[in-house]
């Protein structure tokens, strides 16, 4: 079954302009990554603190809502933000190709 | 029980919360009414400037700090002992308000200057403090946000969960300097940086409470230590990293399997997309004039679908589409020789819509695919015939790739391979009919597969078995089915009624027919009765059921024809494909000699099924090497005009006319010598429009 996991996770890498993936746990520690030790903490920590306060912003407009996806776009990448209850898919996209 | 005692514990607390806010306001009121009387002493007393010292003390008490002779005598007793005043705020602070302040009027003169440089290096350790709880607030914020305020609803309840919650109501204030230094000292740190505590928290803004209160050290035990110890935790948790053995058990856990396959196919899909929404269109449009280029082709390559691991060298053996999902397109596979260690059968999902270039779903089985359709009125049910005669079943909900169900290989069902699948009825009362190559037909029920409902044994004048290759319904149909087989002979039977079974048999082509399609066209009940069939004999014939002669062959293709299917929306068109890797559109209305429209697939392939999309826009077409391709349309020949319906019954009638024409000319050749000149207005007439 860990096959699987591992499939996805090539097939997003291979994808083009595809930087990094990074699988990280709610408490803010990288599961999975592609990238460095360093910077897949840093992703790591700083995309699941904006992930839990979109969460809350979500939740908080609407108690029934929920939060699923979030991209963030900057002039050099976009950061594609997977969440869900336990884990979070971060994909590091390259844009300014 | 332990619920109780936790509630007891937490009224506990909470009276003793209560009581230390209670004293510390009195604690204040008391400071105040002291400070107000000692200001009008001060102005009694008419400004006695030696007094410079007290004035000096006064300033010290009124920030909470000890008086200078106090620090001195802390100063000289820290050589034996460390005092109580000095070692702990929380008791210094009233202290040094109640005791030191009356006795102030005693004249005692040490040097003043060393007392001040004492107080003053206390500042730069006050400043350390700081920094370092800007540092931790950050996270601490987070994992409060997470305990309490803004609990999480799916996370379990901590057991100190509430308490932050309460502290939170009853002063806000209060709970975040208390969060924090719970958080920046640990143990050591704190007890070492008590002095530097007391400095500091004398500065505090009236409106904030410095947290060393007396009564939170009484409580100590029942509150502050325990979740003391469980947040430094917490702490530890967050800078530890996992090993690998963790990561590995998390990776292998079903919810984060569950995660990938969700989280993985929307992040497919968004990567896909690629939609710039910064486009800007100021600047030169150069992007534009290729799109054009290929405007007018009738028939033009949109996209093919292609796995590397599961589809690679394996023949296409079935195409259908969901109902439920107009854009999904399931795929069946046959086994591959270059991957002898996966499985043998494959079916794949596909989705027209993203331009994802993945499957949504894979699935696979122990044996060649030989058919696959979605069930019908159960959009998560995927149904596929095997070449070992089991009939397989997945579910798309389920996270699992093997099937959930399949049926017993046993003399009641089938043992031959499985060709034809199909399911048939109405939302309350439909039935999967399969037909294996031995001849046998069986229904089934899509709630019991484990044996079918009926059998029938498929047999022309009780003389041998039907191998059937291909079947079909006609449109809105549920008794009547055609069957074309290995034999090169169509079959026409019913499945219910006094004489289920096969009924007639027509000699239709010289060699074993590889496609039957039944004319599905919507609002066309009159055309029900057509049927197309493909062989290899290289051509394609089209028949009525109310006739036992082909009404028309259309023999323009150079190989096998492999797969014919009539449009979903275009009474008068259909596709072909056959083993040249050529695919042909014809439009009868248009040209019954030769297609419209074809085009020829690179890479030298054999196309073994062709397919259209729900809404007869696209046609797909799939290979034997295991890519499926998509064929876009010229709308101009997709879509039917309001009076292709019309010119369609008039152009049978002229197809019949003709046939008419032929027969009695062939008669009349047997007759007679030369062809009549009949014969030849009668060619030219083929309807050419």
């Amino acid at each position: 079954m860990a096959t699987e996991v591992e499939e996805t996770i090539k097939r997003i890498q291979a994808h083009k302009g595809v930087m990094g993936v990074v699988i990280v746990n709610h408490e803010g520690i990288p599961i999975k990554s592609s990238l460095d030790n360093a910077t897949s903490v840093l992703y790591a920590g700083l995309i699941g603190q904006l992930t839990e306060k979109a969460r809350n912003v979500v939740r908080e407009m609407d108690s029934t809502n929920e939060l699923t996806f979030l991209r963030v776009r900057s002039r050099r990448h976009e950061i594609l933000i997977a969440p869900d209850r336990e884990f979070i898919l971060i994909v590091i996209q390259n844009t300014s190709d | 029980m332990s619920s109780m005692s936790d509630r007891k514990a937490e009224l506990e607390r909470k009276k003793a919360k209560l009581q230390a806010l209670r004293e510390e306001k009195d604690r204040r009121r008391r400071e105040k009414e002291q400070k107000d009387a000692e200001e009008a002493l001060q102005r009694a007393s008419a400004a006695s400037s030696l007094d410079s010292r007290r004035d000096l003390d006064e300033m010290l008490s009124s920030l909470g700090v000890a008086p200078v002779k106090d620090v001195l005598s802390s100063l000289s007793s820290m050589t034996s002992l460390t005092p109580p005043q000095t070692a702990s705020p929380d008791a210094s602070l009233p202290h040094t308000d109640k005791s030191s302040l009356p006795l102030q009027g005693g004249a005692k003169k040490p040097a003043q200057l060393q007392v001040v440089s004492v107080q003053s290096t206390d500042i730069p350790p006050k400043e350390n403090v700081t920094y370092a709880k800007q540092t931790q607030t950050t996270a601490s914020g987070v994992t409060e946000l997470r305990d309490g305020y803004m609990e999480d609803w799916w996370r379990p309840r901590k057991a100190h969960a509430t308490d932050y919650y309460d502290e939170y109501n009853l002063n806000p204030g209060l709970e975040w300097e208390d969060e924090f230094t719970v958080l920046t000292f640990d143990g050591d740190a704190a007890r070492q940086g008590d002095d530097e505590d007391a400095a500091f928290h004398g500065k505090l803004p009236p409106g904030i409470l410095p947290h060393g209160l007396p009564t939170v050290k009484e409580v100590q035990p029942a509150v502050t230590a325990a979740p003391q110890e469980k947040k430094e935790e917490e702490k530890e948790k967050k800078v530890r990293e996992l090993s690998v053995d963790e990561k590995q058990t998390i990776m292998l856990s079903a919810e984060f399997q569950r995660f990938i396959s969700r989280a993985g196919r929307v992040i497919e899909r968004a990567l896909a997309e690629s939609v710039d929404i910064y486009t800007d269109y100021t600047g030169g449009g150069d992007a534009e004039n290729a799109l054009d280029d290929k405007s007018d082709a009738r028939l033009s390559l949109v996209r093919t679908f292609y796995d590397e691991r599961w589809s690679r060298g394996r023949c296409v053996t079935c195409l259908d589409w969901s109902s439920a999902h107009p854009e999904l397109m399931l795929a069946s596979y046959h086994n591959s020789d270059d991957a002898p260690h996966d499985p043998d059968g494959v079916c794949l999902v596909w989705n027209t819509k993203f331009k994802k270039n993945t499957p949504e779903d894979i699935f696979h089985c122990q044996s060649p695919v030989m058919s696959a359709t979605f069930a019908r009125f159960h959009p998560n049910l995927i149904l596929g015939g095997t070449y070992s005669g089991q009939i397989v079943l997945w579910d798309n909900r389920v996270q699992k790739r093997t099937p959930v169900q399949r049926t017993p290989l046993s003399s009641l069902a089938h043992t031959h391979p499985v060709y034809c699948l199909s399911v048939v009825g109405s939302q309350n009362a439909h039935n999967l009919i399969s037909v294996s190559t031995d001849g046998r037909m069986c229904t089934w029920s899509l709630d019991m597969l484990s044996q079918p409902q009926e059998t029938l044994e498929l047999q022309h004048r009780q003389s041998k078995a039907v191998a059937v290759t291909c079947m079909g319904f006609p449109h809105g149909d549920v008794n009547n089915f055609v069957l074309g087989s290995e034999d090169g002979n169509v079959y026409t039977g019913s499945l219910y009624g006094q004489r289920a079974g096969v009924s007639d048999c027509i000699e239709a082509h010289a060699g074993p027919v590889t496609a039957l399609s039944c004319h599905c066209a919507p609002a066309a009940a009159d055309l029900a009765h057509l049927y197309l069939t493909a062989s290899v004999d290289w051509s394609v014939k089209l028949w009525s059921s109310k006739e036992n002669k082909a009404l028309y062959s259309f023999e323009d293709s150079g190989d096998y024809v492999s797969d014919v299917r009539w449009s979903p929306t275009h009474p008068a068109l259909f596709a072909a494909v056959d083993a040249a890797g050529r695919l042909d559109l014809w439009n009868l209305n248009r040209d019954t000699e030769v297609p419209v429209a074809s085009i020829q697939a690179e890479g030298g392939v054999a196309f073994n099924r062709v397919s259209w999309t729900p809404a007869g826009t696209h046609v797909t077409a799939g290979d034997d090497a295991g890519k499926i391709w998509v064929y876009e349309l010229a709308e101009h020949v997709a879509q039917p005009r309001h009076d292709e319906w019309t010119k369609f019954v008039y152009t049978l009638q002229e197809l019949r006319n003709n046939q008419a024409d032929e027969e009695s000319d062939r008669l009349s050749l047997a007759a007679s010598g030369p062809p009549s000149l009949t014969s030849l207005t009668s060619l030219a007439s083929n309807p050419l429009r």
